[in-house]
């Protein structure tokens, strides 16, 4: 099993006019073929001469750039490769080959509400997820009442939260996603949760972002795409199949698998 | 738990006779010893207990080891206090050297840590190492003197005694009941008379978390794919 040292370079620069850099980049998992996989297993299959697991090739040979305050959406088929890429671009799985280069202070949303706490109030899971995201106390407290604010649940937050619905809970965790204070956002199919007057004041917001914000969406939805997106990436077989204006790439999607 | 332990080994066995205030020193070291025990075994189930949160976003890794294993830290702080108080109803009488326990303390932590950094490590990937530990600890239990003095190993046989003594959790657990409980207490410091022997325990510590911690920052990259 050969692995060579991760690439993944975060710098801050202003006159730099790219946010996010991807040149070739390559990952694959290895899958284990065996129900339990555990040190006894490592041995019989030693001894066997099987390998226990198959490589998975996810990513092959991915370029891309992101100009500062451009909206890309990724779209793609389940099991395409995109989620895996927004990780890679998150450091929490590191590339195989090639090199990422982040431009500035990266927020990932991979998942809305990690690691909240039922027991906790509300402004203490505000404050949890904040300090996961390695935001400060003191740059939380700037953000704090923004969150509330775009949440609608200022009466709440000082309820625990496994008291609140789990709409209100959405609701929450997305505000604490938009309003953290990042140069980059990385959303996973998070787009406009809550009831229609919520999921209307998300897609203004969205709107609002347009040449602000460098945010990199994955989603499914052609329609969000169409409406947010400066651009778009189509993803297909871990390879980049079309990189273009969002209507072309919706257009494209559709006409593959539509 | 202890007081069948003090039962047993105090009232029937008569073990530890020539060691004033037994009971006071066989609590030492049995709160010790759990606290070794408690601190490995949270260290080692961390990385894959939070496994979720490694998943989801990107955070130093060892932070978690780390704050799993103070929560056993803080219990053994605790449980410091219930010897103390213990100790002064006992009539052993304070003395500056209480100062040195929390020492040993951070010693025996530097090393818990430095196992739960390997293993857990490991455990990410080999999910079983966590049960060879529980067994391992089990016998490592006996070679360490907590319910017997040591003193009856050195009756029959000084080598093995010290030998004994160069293993860090026994080396820590004695320093601490020979500056808590009784300076009766054979420690590596009073029994091997080598000086440069006696540090072994420390280096091996140093060396033992040093080398974990390497390994663990070099796996740490994969914990999220593999956990």
């Amino acid at each position: 099993m050969k692995r060579p040292f991760i690439d993944r370079e975060l710098i801050n620069d202003e006159n730099n006019e790219n946010a996010i850099v991807v040149k070739n980049l390559y990952k694959s998992f290895m899958l284990p073929t065996e129900k339990s996989w555990g040190l006894k297993q490592a041995i019989f299959n030693r001894l066997r001469g099987i390998k226990g697991y198959h490589n998975q090739e996810v990513l092959k040979d991915i370029s891309f750039a992101v100009k500062r305050g451009e909206f890309v959406g990724i779209v793609g088929r389940n099991g395409s490769g995109k989620s895996t890429l927004l990780k890679t671009l998150a450091g929490i799985y590191c590339p195989e080959k090639g090199a990422i280069t982040i431009n500035g202070n990266l927020v990932p949303f991979i998942e809305l509400g990690v690691g909240f706490n039922p027991e906790l109030t509300g402004r203490e899971n505000v404050y949890l997820n904040g300090a996961m995201l390695g935001f400060s106390n003191a740059e939380m407290d700037q953000m704090y009442d923004e969150i509330w604010e775009f949440a609608e649940l200022r009466d709440f937050q000082d309820q625990k939260l496994k008291n609140y619905s789990s709409g209100m809970q959405v609701r929450l965790a997305f505000s604490i996603a938009i309003r953290a204070k990042g140069d980059i956002l990385l959303l996973d199919e998070v787009l406009a949760v809550g009831d229609a007057a919520f999921q209307q004041k998300c897609n203004d917001f969205f709107a609002s972002l347009h040449g602000k914000q460098t945010v990199i969406l994955v989603t499914h939805s052609m329609a969000a795409v169409e409406k947010f997106c400066d651009r778009a990436i189509l993803i297909d077989g871990g390879k980049i199949a079309l990189d273009g204006s969002p209507k072309k790439v919706a257009k494209a999607y559709n006409k593959l698998w539509g | 738990m202890f007081a069948i332990l003090y039962v047993v080994f105090v009232k029937f066995f008569k073990w530890g006779g020539d060691i004033p205030h037994y009971a006071v020193y066989l609590l030492t070291g049995t709160v010790m010893w759990n606290f070794f025990m408690e601190s490995t075994n949270q260290g080692i189930h961390a990385i894959v207990m939070r496994g979720d949160l490694l998943r989801k976003i990107s955070f130093p890794k060892y932070i978690v080891v780390v704050s799993a294993t103070l929560t056993a830290v803080i219990n053994v702080l605790i449980n410091l206090v219930v010897i103390i108080i213990f100790a002064l109803i006992n009539g052993v009488t304070p003395s500056l050297s209480w100062l040195l326990v929390p020492l040993s303390i951070l010693e025996l932590y530097v090393l818990s840590l430095g196992i739960a950094f390997l293993l857990g490590a490991i455990n990410v990937k080999y999910r079983d190492i966590s049960s060879i530990w529980e067994v391992f600890t089990q016998a490592l239990f006996y070679a360490v003197p907590i319910i017997y003095p040591i003193s009856m190993v050195a009756a029959t046989s000084q080598k093995a005694a010290k030998i004994l003594l160069l293993n860090p959790i026994a080396q820590s657990i004695q320093d601490i009941r020979y500056n808590l409980v009784t300076d009766q207490t054979i420690t590596a410091w009073n029994y091997i008379h080598r000086e440069w022997i006696c540090i072994i325990p420390i280096i091996l510590v140093v060396v033992v978390t040093f080398l974990a911690a390497l390994y663990f920052r070099k796996k740490s990259k994969f914990f999220a794919e593999e956990v």
